[in-house]
């Protein structure tokens, strides 16, 4: 047509692409996570135990985030995540408190033993398959559990150890909840680019491939003994990091935290939410770690009867997992196909009301 | 330490060659993709310019009269705009009027208030009318060439001008593309050659096992016990190049050891495989390991489908390249040019697979819940992503009807022949294996019975009596 309507079209085309990019997603939900600290800074008034619950769920993906490459991708189930996490934690308490190291300095500290400890996990994995992976694992974790409450010296032991601050560059900072919030969204938004991209390369497919069929997979050219160390050590890298980022939110650490329990949580955050998608395992991982701080204590009843909450934490589990094998993500996929339809249905009607029936 | 250091250095070499190859590919694919694109941009500008010149020229235009058909189909379509408008809002107005009239008590009070308001609404689509009207079509008494003929002149020179510009910008971005990416790749073709010359060279001091010319796969008494069982024994055939070599016998004969053993799968308790591979040069099936074999150009399928479920198909037919992948993990882990470019030429490869086998329309279809022949027939382009040597297939036809293993003979032989691969199967249809192979070879119990082509091996006692039984 004119002029004028091409150019709208053009115009359109352009956010279209914009809009169907596949980090687009990514930076929606950081910056709804981060809506949560904007909205304070408006100056309403949001709880606590909101801003809590956002925090941490957004700490926890990572780790579920490397989780689900290990069981959604390599099919390798394990129970020693919370070792793990714990190690990372305590090697903040130790860099800052006694070596006072930059927080930079303990990353890349963190980075390398991540490597080291996944692959020692991964060469376990060759041998064994299955259930009893999972509690070889379980094993290596509670021997760092141990570790933690016997090496008073290093990690302050059952009463557990905090950090004052952080140490950015050379001064140590005090922990301002802000900050830190800004920080982990960047490391979160990293970290969700490089999973995705991790899942949509060769490395992903040979992953799903060995998954699939150890045996196909090898007559494809894909070694198995390489892509099991590989998921081990990717899965190891995320949870050391998530515990260094815990770290520096929480500012304290206590053996406690570290058993089998959050092992469990990170498991079924994984499995409720759905194991292959980066916005399910978002969903599900709130849903375990996030729901009751942000949802369940802010309504008068439920804080009265706390019993309750986990009760019906563990019936909505149930019926996700009973309904949706898929996971949350399929939920929310039919539920979003439903919504349309019925928008649609709506908007008949609607019409037929207001400018009458075509028919008559 | 010498074997070593020659190891490395052809593994070297052989990294650079591929580096070097899917730059090149990946560029010689990618020029004519982009210069289509920078064409299709450039008329996409050329054909706004046009459009805003047709924008400017307007007003004196429709006051020369000029060009009036076009105008008028341009005032049509505005008016016919403004009336749908208007016949919605007079609708809805309606409608409200008929609700009211169920529910009021006092409608003769209400009614002229509604029958003003459509009046009202009439007049303001009365008014838009006029002024489309003002705008597209003009007066006889207001008729003004001159100011035309004295603007248009001025917009077309302005026209002109910036078409010029566009077209010699374009020009200039296409030339200026095709030569950079013409000297790139005759960089990345000369340095290929340099590697294919160091390759040699390396290579001859490899170890060189005997074997025909004219031979591909040669098994030297092989055996394989489990046991106390002897599921292969002293078995040695040889399968030429370009041949369908077929492999029969019966339940638990060891046909299915045999491909086992040569996709190193199991290790044979006995005997020596020897391959020509893709390079030409002859190596020991024994020494490799079994995520490698597929380097050397051995592919295989197995008796039931192995599909990657949650992949679609053409992402199926993109692991099966997985060793043709260039890029490092951490090439992969930030999305990097190689890997981007390596995609390209993958994909491209793996949808000229698929439209040579018909499987074009279920290229971005999930393998979940397609028919068997069609899953069959995936597994069969997957074995070709890397340009095998020799295909290894466990029984194609199991489990397809007669329509589909027709297809499926049709298949083979198109590989056989477009592909230049060797193909070496495992088959119980006697029909399939008597109608595509060239040799065939017998076996019962791990033992060799007889080697020969179809009709030979048809009129064979021996076999005859392995199947049926003695007398």
């Amino acid at each position: 047509m004119t002029y004028k309507t091409e150019m709208k079209q053009l115009r359109k085309h352009r956010w279209d692409t914009i809009k169907h990019h596949p980090y687009f997603g990514f930076l929606i939900i950081v910056f709804l996570m981060f809506a949560v600290q904007l909205i304070r800074l408006l100056g309403v008034d949001v709880p606590v135990a909101v801003l809590r619950a956002f925090g941490s769920t957004m700490i926890f993906t990572i780790i579920a985030l490397g989780f689900s490459i290990l069981l959604g991708y390599g099919g390798l189930a394990s129970l020693g995540t919370a070792g793990f996490v714990g190690l990372g934690s305590y090697f903040v308490v130790y860099f800052t408190n006694q070596l006072e190291f930059s927080i930079f300095l303990t990353i890349v500290a963190v980075l390398i033993v991540a490597v080291v400890l996944g692959t020692v996990v991964g060469f376990i994995s060759l041998r064994i398959e299955g259930m009893y992976l999972a509690i070889i694992t379980l094993g290596l974790s509670e021997i760092l559990n141990e570790v933690f409450k016997r090496a008073t010296a290093l990690t302050g032991g059952t009463t557990g150890e905090g950090i004052d601050g952080i140490i950015f560059f050379k001064n140590l900072i005090a922990v301002d909840h802000n900050t830190v919030f800004i920080f982990i969204s960047i490391v979160l938004f990293i970290i969700m680019l490089l999973t995705m991209n991790i899942m949509k390369s060769p490395t992903g497919r040979a992953l799903l491939a060995m998954r699939n069929s150890s045996s196909a997979a090898q007559a494809m050219g894909v070694s198995i003994f390489r892509y099991r160390l590989l998921a081990f050590i990717i899965s190891t890298v995320y949870a050391m990091l998530a515990g260094v980022l815990y770290m520096t939110y929480w500012s304290f650490t206590i053996p406690s935290t570290w058993s089998l329990g959050f092992s469990l949580n990170i498991l079924a955050a994984v499995i409720v939410g759905g194991s292959q998608s980066i916005y399910g395992i978002i969903l599900g991982t709130f849903m375990i770690f996030g729901l009751d701080l942000a949802v369940f204590k802010q309504i008068q009843f439920f804080v009265d009867n706390p019993a309750i909450t986990i009760v019906l934490n563990g019936v909505l589990i149930i019926v996700v997992i009973m309904f949706y094998p898929g996971g949350l993500i399929r939920l929310v996929q039919t539920l979003g196909v439903k919504l349309k339809l019925w928008f649609q249905k709506l908007k008949k009607k609607w019409r037929d009301y207001y400018y009458g029936s075509d028919i008559e | 330490m010498v074997p070593i250091l020659n190891k490395l250095q052809i593994l070297w070499y052989e990294k650079r060659i591929g580096n070097h190859q899917t730059k090149h590919d990946f560029l010689q694919s990618f020029l004519p993709i982009r210069i289509q694109e920078l064409n299709t941009k450039k008329d996409q500008k050329l054909h706004h310019l046009s459009l805003k010149k047709s924008h400017t020229i307007l007003p004196y235009e429709i006051k020369a009269n000029i060009k009036s058909d076009y105008w008028q189909t341009v005032y049509e379509y505005e008016t016919k705009k403004i009336e749908t408008k208007y016949y919605w809002r007079l609708r809805a107005l309606t409608q409200a009027m008929k609700r009211k009239q169920n529910k009021s008590d006092h409608w003769s009070v209400e009614e002229p208030k509604h029958l003003q308001k459509i009046q009202e609404l009439e007049q303001k689509k009365q008014t838009e009318l006029a002024k489309v009207k003002a705008k597209f079509v003009v007066n006889p008494s207001d008729l003004n060439k001159e100011a035309y003929a004295s603007n248009n002149e001025a917009i077309e020179r302005a026209y002109q001008d910036q078409l010029a510009q566009i077209e010699t910008k374009y020009q200039n971005k296409i030339e200026q593309f095709s030569n950079r990416a013409n000297n790139i790749i005759a960089k990345h073709k000369e340095r290929l050659d340099y590697y294919h010359r160091k390759l040699k060279i390396a290579e001859q001091e490899k170890a060189i096992y005997p074997m025909d010319e004219n031979v591909v796969l040669k098994l030297d008494n092989l055996s394989m016990h489990f046991g106390g069982l002897k599921a292969v024994d002293q078995l040695s055939f040889e399968v030429k190049e370009g041949e369908i070599f077929g492999l029969i016998g019966p339940n638990g004969a060891g046909k299915t050891t045999v491909f086992n053993c040569i996709t190193r799968f199991y290790r044979p308790t006995g005997g020596l495989m020897y391959f020509r591979n893709n390079l030409g040069e002859v190596v020991r099936l024994n020494d490799i390991v079994v995520h490698d074999i597929i380097k050397e150009g051995i592919v295989r399928t197995f008796q039931n489908v192995e599909m990657i479920w949650e992949l679609n198909v053409i992402e199926n037919l993109l692991v099966a390249a997985h060793t043709s992948y260039r890029s490092t993990f951490f090439g992969q882990l930030f999305n990097s040019r190689l890997l981007r470019q390596e995609e390209v030429v993958m994909r491209l490869k793996a949808t000229k697979i698929l439209e040579d086998l018909d499987l074009s329309a279920y290229a971005y279809v999930y393998p979940y819940g397609l028919p068997y022949g069609i899953l069959k027939k995936i597994e069969l382009a997957r074995t070709l992503m890397v340009n095998p040597k020799l295909i290894i297939l466990d029984e194609p036809a199991a489990g397809l009807n007669d329509a589909e293993t027709e297809n499926l003979a049709e298949t083979i032989r198109k590989i056989q022949k477009e592909y230049n691969a060797t193909i070496f199967l495992v088959e119980h249809d006697m029909g399939l294996v008597m109608n595509i192979c060239d040799t065939v070879c017998a076996v019962s119990f791990g033992k060799k019975l007889a080697i020969g082509t179809p009709k030979d091996i048809q009129g064979s006692k021996v076999v005859r009596e392995a199947y049926l039984g003695g007398e």
